[in-house]
């Protein structure tokens, strides 16, 4: 049994299918490549493939994280040569490696997500900036940030998400775009989606003041570790 | 110029499954524009999940593709919300693969599977910028062409269209895309050049006709040029061996309708149901070899990566040692990873055990279509299944596990009456009733009730269809039946819709103008419950005083002219007066 990990980073056009696409577009690909896959045990086996906390629809990314399980040895070098031709342009391989079978995965480990947001620049940069500057000030400086949750039994509960905002900047340089980075927890002890950050902004700025729908969101990084003490992924790669 | 990337982007963000617009997928195929002297655009009128189902398609694309000197892209209907924003931003509909305007190619080919779906051939001429009328368009305009099973009768269509290719279009497409790029080099403008393409078989160029109408009935076609032939054969393939194939079909990104490898068995059917118009239209039985099929099989996996392969046609439990072919597939498709799935089974206990071997752990539910619950109505379609047919496959399906059954039925067929109307909830109560105690528990049953559509070039072509009065009333008898009993999921197709393809199914070209003032009035996916509007239908029927039951409850005389006798489907007229003679006998 060899389990490795890899890292892939996704462009535009691939950004606007979601989770379950890529899942399928990764499976079909790996039945392509002829690479000894692992399946699972039971009466339905799959193959054992995981992608650590799921891309939005319409977000791109540089460094996201994969997992999977092969029957033989695979080289983490001959795994990305061999994936890699059958995967679309958009979708690249950036780096694989060896993870010890019994080792935890590191999908679930992943704890925190790093965003860059690339805010527009209608009207003007001037007005944008300091709009989102005002919104930015509004809503770290509160202590609650409310978040509908629906449980299973479509029970409203409501949770304070502004702990999941570990960092959020402004990057307002010349000559690079306006940009709003946001270290957001993440994974399945709780987490927050850029597009609810978003959303709250533009409440704190005011309706129609800030036009989103233009803005685009990338997932930089991923990390591990305990709150204060961030582990850039892939560790090992 | 392609349409502007970032003007798409900012579209894209916007609307529900943008990937329908994307292209760009696994097996797509973007050749250079300088090098084809033919650009097509295969268009689908129905949404991207629909139409990347269709094996035309797929067929199509590899037999042009495949060819150098030509190219096929694709489009396909975009669904509501794209279309207002490409109408609020001026953005031209255009072919996935170079985001092209549709107005740039060559040839803009319809794949006509479907009376309901003509409202969105329209819109995406409209869309795309192109004149709806085929005397409207100018010389540079695309030559717009359809194909499929409804240009077996393309006459409401005619209007709009520049010519038909009547048959299967695998081997005969590019031959057509090469002998217009040898003509255009001689320039002889589009009217010149319809008329000699009308001279190749399987050609219906409907502008070079003119309906002679006597008493406002439709009496005859005069031919306005001697080169048009008096009727239009159709094509077929001949060997399936031979024909192309794709074993590199476009892979999707999102889910499709039917989501898996297809490889096709054998094509045309030989039972005969006498409703069943592609059991006519797609005469003679071909079968592929069972050679073929497994390399095929193999090459499709491959090239795909898809784990489930479909083993296609209309009737698929009847090719000869399906057995054996299964056995073979299971052995030589990586290790067993590989599914097959067989649609269209027939209820006979061969079939059943067919299902379970090949739906090996994945018992969700069983699919049969007696069409017809009366031994006497199912001997006048010719579905030639007995009662104890039916329960000898059930009791075979339940002990092998199935718990879950689908039937399919029809009301309005022809000398249907209330009894057998009746009969549909009786024997899906006694069905129920005979299994519990085999099962362990009720059986999960659900009945689904169609309309019946009387369709050119099949025995029933000359009967009228049922009023839509006493198709509600059917329906109403049946969802008053079975909703006395607990347990059955009833759907039934809405009735003005059928009604709809029925005026469409055997209409002329003087339905054209109805067609084009409903999609005025805002008609689109009119197959699809969701956007199907009665009431914009009756709209249009009333002001333009057309009455839909001179076309759809007409019923033609054995000496009426009718609107698809100009196009010769391989089938004699005897033959079909025979087996409608018989039929009615029964």
């Amino acid at each position: 049994m060899e389990r490795l990990c890899f890292s892939f980073a996704r462009t535009m056009p691939l950004a606007y299918i979601s989770h379950l696409d890529m899942m399928r577009l990764f499976l079909r690909a790996l039945r392509r490549s002829n690479l000894p896959l692992a399946y699972s045990q039971g009466y339905n086996p799959h193959p054992r493939l995981t992608l650590a906390l799921p891309l939005p629809v319409g977000v791109t990314a540089s460094e996201e994280l994969g997992e999977i399980f092969f029957a033989e040895a695979v080289s983490p070098e001959d795994f990305i040569s061999i994936l890699g031709s059958q995967l679309p342009a958009s979708l690249e391989l950036t780096g694989a490696g060896r993870l010890s079978p019994e080792s935890t995965s590191l999908a679930a480990r992943v704890c925190a997500a790093l965003y860059r947001v690339f805010v527009s620049d209608e009207p003007d940069r001037g007005t944008q900036y300091l709009l989102l500057r005002g919104a930015l000030d509004k809503l770290m400086s509160r202590e609650e940030i409310l978040m509908e949750r629906k449980s299973k039994k479509k029970k409203i509960t409501f949770i304070n998400v502004r702990p999941y905002i570990l960092k959020a900047e402004i990057i307002y340089k010349e000559g690079r775009p306006l940009e709003l980075s946001l270290l957001l927890k993440a994974g399945s002890s709780g987490g927050v989606s850029p597009f609810f950050i978003i959303e709250q902004l533009k409440m704190e700025a005011g309706s129609g003041l800030m036009d989103a729908s233009s803005w685009h969101v990338h997932r930089e990084k991923l990390y591990t570790g305990q709150n204060g003490s961030l582990q850039p992924l892939p560790e090992r790669m | 110029m392609s349409v502007d990337l970032m003007k798409l982007k900012e579209i894209l963000a916007m609307v529900q499954k943008p990937a329908r617009y994307l292209g760009n997928e696994w097996n797509a195929c973007l050749k250079d524009h300088r090098e084809a002297g033919m650009r097509m655009v295969f268009a689908f009128p129905d949404l991207y999940e629909v139409g990347m189902s269709n094996q035309g398609l797929k067929i199509l694309y590899e037999s042009v593709n495949s060819r150098p000197g030509m190219l096929m892209e694709r489009v396909f209907a975009p669904a509501a919300d794209m279309e207002d924003l490409m109408r609020e931003k001026g953005l031209p509909l255009f072919a996935l693969e170079s985001r092209e305007p549709l107005s740039r190619f060559d040839v803009i080919g319809f794949s006509l599977q479907y009376e309901l779906s003509y409202t969105n051939v329209l819109n995406m001429l409209d869309l795309a910028g192109i004149p709806l009328y085929h005397h409207k368009r100018s010389e540079t305009d695309p030559l717009i062409i359809g194909g499929g099973p409804c240009s077996f009768n393309p006459e409401p269509l005619a209007p709009f269209f520049d010519l038909f290719v009547i048959g299967e279009s695998e081997e005969f497409l590019p031959v057509l895309l090469d002998t217009m790029t040898e003509l255009r080099m001689e320039n002889p403008g589009k009217k010149e050049l319809l008329a000699r393409l009308s001279g190749l078989d399987g050609v219906y160029v409907p502008s070079l006709y003119e309906p002679v109408y006597d008493q406002g009935l439709l009496a005859g076609m005069e031919k306005l040029d001697p080169r048009a032939p008096g009727t239009i054969r159709k094509h077929y393939v001949s060997d399936l061996d031979c024909a192309p194939y794709p074993t590199a079909p476009v892979v999707p990104y999102i889910q499709t309708v039917h989501d898996r490898a297809v490889v096709e068995l054998f094509r045309g059917c030989g039972r005969g149901c006498r409703f069943c118009q592609a059991g006519y239209i797609f005469r003679p039985v071909r079968r592929r070899s069972s050679e073929n099929i497994v390399s095929t099989a193999r090459e499709l996996i491959a090239g795909t990566g898809y784990d489930e392969i479909s083993l296609s046609s209309l009737s698929s439990t009847d090719y000869p040692g399906l057995d054996a072919l299964i056995c073979e597939l299971d052995n030589s498709l990586s290790d067993g990873r590989v599914k097959c799935s067989l649609p269209s089974l027939r209820l006979d206990s061969y079939s059943v055990s067919l299902a379970d071997r090949v739906h090996r752990g994945r018992r969700s539910s069983l699919t049969f279509a007696p069409e017809a619950a009366t031994e006497r109505l199912r001997k006048v379609i010719k579905k030639n299944i007995s009662e104890k047919d039916i329960f000898t496959a059930v009791a075979d399906a339940v002990e092998a596990g199935w718990q879950g059954f689908k039937f399919y039925f029809m009301v309005g067929l022809p000398t249907e009456t209330v009894e057998d109307v009746e009969a549909i909830v009786s024997l899906c109560r006694r069905l129920r009733q005979h299994f519990k105690q085999q099962a362990g528990r009720a059986l999960k049953i659900s009945v689904s009730v169609s309309t019946f559509v009387p369709k050119a070039h099949t025995p029933f072509q000359w009967e009228p269809q049922l009023p839509l009065a006493e198709v509600i009333e059917r329906q109403q008898l049946l969802r008053r039946g079975f909703g006395k009993i607990a347990g059955f999921d009833f759907s039934w197709h809405e009735a003005g819709a059928s009604l709809l393809e029925a005026v469409f199914a055997r209409g002329d070209r003087t339905l054209a103008p109805l067609l084009e003032r409903a999609w005025q009035l805002g008609c689109r996916f009119d197959g699809w419950s969701e956007h199907f509007s009665f009431d914009l239908w009756q709209k249009a029927f009333r002001e333009l005083e057309i009455e839909p039951g001179r076309y759809a409850y007409r019923r033609f005389n054995y000496d009426d002219y009718l609107p698809w006798d100009h196009l010769d489907c391989g089938v004699d007229k005897e033959l079909l007066i025979r087996e409608h003679r018989e039929a009615l006998a029964r």
